[in-house]
């Protein structure tokens, strides 16, 4: 008897707190936002919008028991879906009188099911590292966790019921829209870029340029490229598959035997100052300035400019002599 | 190099002109995976279950793209993952949580526009930090940053009016704030969107990178991008000064 609760936390851990567990979770709220879009009365695709998400809920619960291609199939389902103009979003919004109204009530008391979330993602990485398991995963079915505490946390403390609560994450979800799943699609088009042999195709490209020796023009060349394709793309996070595989990785972490977890999220935001240059990238740049009523609507770029271009080579300098010295 | 070779290349022309015309995202980013592996030779399917042997689907030995699609989207779920906190957050919203918000920034007195800019700054830094997801765009700096700094702006140069040039530098500075907190705070989290896609690509590319030493080298860029900020925002302070000397 006294062997049970080590028994059954092992249990928990090897069944309950797992990614697999958490995909659980994730793919059943979205199949609740999928059959509330589907009797949304205010969305004028509300069928092809709850398709889009049911079918992401399907590829949640199922995806790791589906054979992978009839995923892929899914995938290019939601995609033609989304591709014909099939997803959008109800109307609904939230009475602002109301939100004030509870403001009052409730104080800074509606911080603590926000604040939950970190404190348990933090908490699950902390003891699966105690545990000696990947402290990776441990943030990432933190955050599960995390989302699922703070549901109970709010519905407690604001008296909402369940059925308000999935209405009000449908609402925030369906105004990204389907967007949510651009990282996951551009994560694949890495990979594919890799099948593919694009990635060595651009290293050999370069290579022609760039004698292979030369770490500090070669570590120009990554933040130059990354930046530039930002700024075409307007989209970091869509230059940086692209980058990685042709000029990150071949050149630069394989042949110099350089930290991969360095390198790579300091090749990202040398994208982001990219990002600030760009009016491609205009939700943070172009979209402001009209909503600011500026008389110059590139007059944010222009203000960021300066910054844009010193973090920029504060990058490439950095990942140079973080390169030389680790 | 060889045609092939070139072929190869159409799917970053196809992302990069795709989204450069903003064509529609996920539409240009699955084209431009098809194209590639098409012209690259690789068979749609792979040569297994009830695709064995299918002529022009696939290819004996290798892998098919719509294989290795539905694979990577699949190992890649847990960039998605915050679908799963949204409940949570618009139910708070529900109750004020934005109000709330509001309040707590309302609540800071910085005594120049520059100063306020960095204080905001520093509170999306934190956002960043808590893993929170938002544009701040429409949520803070119209309705609440820029009337603050205009307020801050109208004390300082008491009892002269603001001259239009300089509201206009003031709200270039309030959107510049909001994305220089956002773009670099949120890489402190171990469950954002960037850590999440740098993880999982390099996943993909043979690399398992750990989140937490994603957000451990992430954080001399984000020391960087504040003390950068806190010069230019302190210079901006000096040049609205001298401005209204001039003016005196």
């Amino acid at each position: 008897m006294t062997m049970m609760p080590a028994v059954s936390l092992s249990l928990l851990f090897s069944r309950v707190f797992t990614l697999d567990f958490v995909y659980l979770l994730t793919g059943l709220v979205l199949l609740v936002f999928a059959s509330l879009t589907f009797v949304d009365r205010s969305n004028r695709r509300r069928l092809g919008s709850g398709v889009f998400w049911l079918v992401l809920g399907i590829i949640f619960t199922l995806g790791s028991l589906m054979p992978h291609w009839l995923t892929g199939l899914l995938v290019l389902f939601l995609v033609a879906l989304d591709g014909a103009g099939q997803v959008s979003r109800g109307s609904r919004e939230t009475e602002q009188k109301d939100q004030a109204e509870h403001a009052r009530r409730l104080g800074d008391r509606i911080f603590i099911p926000v604040l939950a979330i970190p404190i348990v993602t933090f908490a699950f990485a902390l003891i699966f590292r105690l545990r000696g398991l990947d402290a990776s995963r441990g943030a990432l079915v933190g955050l599960g966790f995390g989302g699922i505490a703070a549901m109970i946390i709010g519905l407690r403390l604001t008296g909402g019921t369940a059925r308000m609560m999935m209405e009000e994450g449908r609402r925030l979800n369906e105004a990204m829209g389907a967007v949510n799943i651009l990282p996951q699609l551009l994560a694949s088009l890495g990979v594919i870029f890799t099948a593919a042999g694009v990635g060595d195709l651009i290293a050999s490209g370069i290579q022609q340029i760039i004698p292979a020796n030369n770490l500090f023009l070669l570590v120009l060349a990554n933040c130059l490229g990354m930046a530039l394709f930002t700024i075409v793309m307007g989209n970091s996070f869509a230059a940086f598959p692209v980058i990685a595989t042709g000029v990150l990785v071949p050149l630069i972490i394989k042949p110099y035997g350089v930290n991969p977890a360095m390198a790579a999220i300091i090749t990202l935001t040398a994208g982001s100052s990219g990002t600030l240059m760009t009016p491609m990238a205009a939700n943070f740049n172009i979209v402001p300035a009209a909503l600011l009523n500026m008389r110059d609507q590139y007059g944010v770029i222009k203000f960021q400019l300066p910054f844009a271009l010193t973090i920029w080579s504060f990058h490439v300098l950095l990942l140079w002599l973080l390169i030389r010295v680790l | 190099m060889h045609l092939e070779d070139l072929l190869k290349l159409s799917g970053v022309i196809i992302v990069v002109i795709g989204l450069a015309l903003k064509l529609r995202t996920t539409l240009v980013v699955v084209v431009a995976a098809l194209v590639t592996g098409l012209l690259a030779g690789l068979p749609l399917f792979s040569n297994e279950g009830f695709f064995q042997d299918l002529p022009y689907l696939t290819k004996p030995g290798q892998t098919g793209i719509i294989n290795t699609l539905g694979r990577a989207f699949a190992d890649n779920r847990l960039m998605t993952l915050f679908i799963i906190t949204l409940p949570a957050i618009g139910l708070a919203e529900k109750y004020g949580l934005q109000e709330q918000a509001a309040a707590l920034i309302r609540r800071v007195h910085a005594a120049t526009v520059g100063r306020l800019q960095i204080v905001y700054q520093l509170f999306r830094v934190l956002n960043g930090l808590m893993g929170i997801r938002l544009n701040g765009h429409p949520s803070f700096v119209r309705p609440l940053i820029f009337p603050m700094s205009l307020g801050a702006a109208r004390a300082e140069s008491n009892p002269h009016e603001v001259p239009s040039q300089t509201i206009e530098k003031i709200k270039a500075a309030n959107a510049a704030a909001e994305n220089y907190g956002n773009f670099y705070g949120q890489n402190l989290s171990p469950v954002q969107a960037g850590i999440l896609l740098v993880f999982g690509v390099m996943q993909g590319l043979g690399y398992v990178v750990g989140v937490w030493d994603l957000v451990f080298y992430t954080i001399p860029i984000v020391v960087a991008s504040i003390l950068l900020a806190i010069i230019q925002f302190s210079l901006f302070d000096h040049r609205l000064r001298r401005d209204r000397e001039v003016r005196r």
